[in-house]
C-alpha cells in the first residue's frame, strides 16, 4: 500500500504547488477578465521554444528556455502595452489573436524541422504522472520566488487588476506594473505548461477563482477558498482516477467542472454571497 | 471492472510469492510476442491498446503500478515511445526496469531497420534520427524481436531457459511456414506502386515488394500544402495508382478525398496487434493485412 502512496506522491505534491500560485493568480485573471492569457502566453512560448530548434538549439536546453523565457517576455509586454484605457477593443481580443497566430507559426515553423517536430507538440500536453522530484523542487522555489513579490506588492498589483482607473489617478504606471504582472505570469505559466499541460494550467488558474466569486466578496477570503478548493479537488480527481484508471490529468479537469457545478447549484439553492 | 482491477493490484503486492514473470511492453506487437516466447511462465501486458498511436499515450495511474511490478519492461524504441515511456518509468521507481538494469529490453537491438541516418530532408517525412521505428511489421524482424525476448527471459528465469528456447523454435517454425505462404499470397500484386499516408510502412513495404511512392502526410499532424496534395494527385493519376492505405487512428479526411479524386482505393491496414478484434498474436497481424491487401489489389501490377 505504501508503494502506491509513494508512487503518486510527487505528482500529488506538484498539484498542490500549481494550486498555491495558480489559485491566487486566477483571482486576478478572472477579475481583469482576460481569462485566455494563460494559453496565449503559452503558445507565445511554445512558439520561441520551436524558433530554438529551428535555430539548431537542444529543445530540453537551456537555450531553448531562454528563446520561451524571451518570447513570453515580449507577449506580456504587449498585453501590458495593448491594455486600453479607453476599452475600444476588448482585451480578450487581442489575447485570442495572438494565440491563433502563434499557435499558426509554430505550425509553419515545425513544418520546416527535419525532426523534433513532434516534440514541440507535447510542449502544450504535459504528463502529470511522470513529473520528477527535481522538477517540483525546481515549480516551487520559482513560485515561491514570484509569490513574494506578489506578497510585497500585493496592494498596488491587487489595485492595477482591480480599479485601474483609480490606480492611474493615483499615479501608477498602469504599463509597468501591467508588465511585471504579465512577466511573472508568463513565467509560471511556461513552467507549468510543460510539465502538467495547458488543459491542468487553465483549470486550476480559472475554476478556483470562479468559485470564490461566487461566494466571497474579501480577497482575502476569496484566496483561502480557492486554495481550498484547488486541494480538495486536487485529492479527489486523482482518487477518481486512480478508481477508474482514467487519464489522470483530464479525470482532474472534469472534477473541476463536477465540482463548479455542484457549488453553483449550492449557490442558485442556498441564496446569495457570505 | 473497477474493483476487480485494484483487487488484482492489491493482491499482487501482496503475495510474496508470485511464480510468473511480470512483462510489461509499450506495445500489443511486443506483448504477443513476449506471450509466444515465455508461454505459461510469464504474465504480460502491454501499456499501449492496439488501437492506439503508440507515439503519444495518456498516462493511468495502472501504467506506473504495472510499471512499479514489473521483472521485464519492453519496448520498441526508436524513439517511439520517447515522449512518454521514459518519463513513466522514472517515475515508477523501479529499478529493475530502468534503461540499462537487465529488466530493461529495447526490442529493436539487432533488428533491420530502415531509413537511418537520414539527413535534414524534409520530402523524407518526419524523420526519427534512429530510423523508422515500425520495424515489427516484417516477420524476420519479428524473429529476432523473440530471439531477444527469449535471451532476456533466460537471464531472468534461467530455470525455466530450456522452456524459453523450445517455445521460440516452434515460433519460429511456425513464422517460417507463414512466412512462406505469405510471400506466396503476395506473389500476385508483387512491385505494385502504392501511397501510404505516413511514413510508417517501409518494412512492411520492403518485405512484401510493395513500392511506396509517397505520403499523403509526409509529417504527422502538421497539414500537407496545397502544392504537395497537388502533386500527389497528379502522380496518383499518372501512374495510375490505385491504392492509399493508412492505420486506423489518423484522420481519413484527406487522404479519402485524395482517393476520391483519383479513383485510388483507401484501404486501413491496422499497423498492430489488437488494433482490430479478430487480430490476436503476431501471425493474425500479417494475415489479416495481407488478405485485404490482396483483396484490394488483387492480380494487378
Amino acid at each position: 500500500m505504501m508503494d502506491i502512496v509513494m508512487l503518486f506522491a510527487w505528482p500529488f505534491a506538484a498539484l498542490l504547488v500549481i494550486t498555491a500560485i495558480h489559485a491566487y493568480l486566477g483571482l486576478h485573471v478572472v477579475q481583469r477578465e482576460v481569462i485566455f492569457v494563460d494559453l496565449s502566453l503559452a503558445q507565445i512560448a511554445a512558439l520561441g521554444a520551436s524558433i530554438a530548434v529551428l535555430a539548431g538549439l537542444d529543445l530540453h536546453g537551456i537555450g531553448a528556455y531562454l528563446y520561451s523565457l524571451g518570447f513570453t517576455l515580449i507577449g506580456a509586454a504587449f498585453f501590458a502595452f495593448t491594455r486600453s484605457d479607453k476599452n475600444d477593443v476588448p482585451q480578450e481580443a487581442v489575447i485570442g489573436i495572438v494565440y491563433a497566430v502563434s499557435a499558426a507559426a509554430a505550425i509553419m515553423i515545425m513544418d520546416r524541422l527535419p525532426e523534433g517536430a513532434e516534440h514541440l507538440k507535447h510542449i502544450m500536453v504535459g504528463n502529470l504522472l511522470a513529473v520528477t522530484p527535481s522538477e517540483v523542487i525546481k515549480m516551487a522555489g520559482l513560485y515561491a520566488v514570484v509569490g513574494l513579490l506578489h506578497w510585497y506588492w500585493s496592494a498596488s498589483l491587487l489595485l492595477i487588476s482591480a480599479d485601474p482607473e483609480k490606480a492611474r489617478r493615483e499615479g501608477y504606471n498602469l504599463r509597468l506594473w501591467d508588465f511585471l504582472f504579465y512577466g511573472t505570469f508568463g513565467l509560471i505559466v511556461t513552467v507549468s505548461v510543460p510539465i502538467v499541460g495547458v488543459l491542468l494550467v487553465f483549470s486550476y488558474l480559472i475554476v478556483p477563482g470562479v468559485a470564490a466569486l461566487l461566494f466571497f466578496n474579501s480577497l482575502r477570503s476569496r484566496l483561502v477558498f480557492a486554495w481550498g478548493m484547488g486541494a480538495l479537488v486536487s485529492v479527489i480527481g486523482m482518487g477518481i482516477s486512480f478508481w477508474l484508471d482514467s487519464p489522470t490529468g483530464a479525470t482532474i479537469v472534469c472534477t473541476f467542472g463536477g465540482a463548479l457545478g455542484l457549488l453553483a447549484a449550492g449557490r442558485a439553492a442556498f441564496g446569495q454571497r457570505a | 471492472m473497477k474493483t476487480l482491477f485494484l483487487g488484482s493490484v492489491l493482491l499482487a503486492l501482496n503475495s510474496p510469492v508470485f511464480a510468473a514473470l511480470r512483462i510489461v511492453t509499450t506495445t500489443e506487437d511486443l506483448a504477443a510476442l513476449a506471450r509466444e516466447v515465455g508461454g505459461k511462465h510469464v504474465k504480460v501486458e502491454s501499456i499501449a491498446k492496439g488501437y492506439q498511436d503508440p507515439h503519444f499515450v495518456d498516462a493511468k495511474p495502472s501504467y506506473l503500478l504495472k510499471l512499479k511490478r514489473a521483472d521485464l519492461f519492453i519496448q520498441v524504441g526508436l524513439e517511439l515511445e520517447s515522449s512518454w515511456a521514459p518519463n513513466l518509468l522514472r517515475s515508477a521507481r523501479n529499478k529493475g526496469i530502468r534503461p540499462g538494469a537487465r529488466g530493461f529490453l529495447d526490442a529493436s537491438t539487432g533488428c533491420d531497420v530502415l531509413d537511418k541516418n537520414i539527413t535534414a530532408d524534409r520530402s523524407q517525412g518526419d524523420v526519427h534520427p534512429e530510423g523508422n521505428p515500425h520495424y515489427w511489421l516484417d516477420p524476420a524482424n519479428g524473429r529476432i524481436i523473440a530471439e531477444n525476448i527469449a535471451g532476456r527471459l533466460s537471464e531472468l528465469d534461467p530455470d525455466h531457459a530450456g522452456d524459453y528456447r523450445s517455445n521460440l523454435a516452434v515460433f519460429e517454425t511456425r513464422l517460417k511456414k507463414k512466412a512462406a505462404e505469405w510471400g506466396e499470397l503476395t506473389q500476385a500484386f508483387k512491385g505494385s506502386k502504392v501511397v501510404t499516408n505516413h511514413n510508417s510502412w517501409p518494412n512492411f513495404a520492403k518485405t512484401f515488394h510493395l513500392n511506396v511512392i509517397d505520403f499523403v502526410e509526409p509529417k504527422p499532424g502538421i497539414p500537407a500544402s496545397p502544392s504537395h496534395i497537388k502533386n500527389l494527385i497528379n502522380r496518383i493519376r499518372r501512374e495510375k495508382i490505385t491504392l492509399i492505405f493508412m492505420e486506423p487512428y489518423f484522420d481519413e479526411k484527406l487522404p479519402k478525398k485524395i482517393a476520391s479524386d483519383t479513383g485510388a482505393k483507401l484501404l486501413i491496414l491496422p499497423p498492430s496487434v489488437g488494433a482490430v478484434k479478430d487480430i490476436k498474436t503476431y501471425f493474425d497481424l500479417f494475415d489479416h493485412n495481407l488478405n485485404l491487401l490482396s483483396g484490394a489489389l488483387g492480380g494487378k501490377r
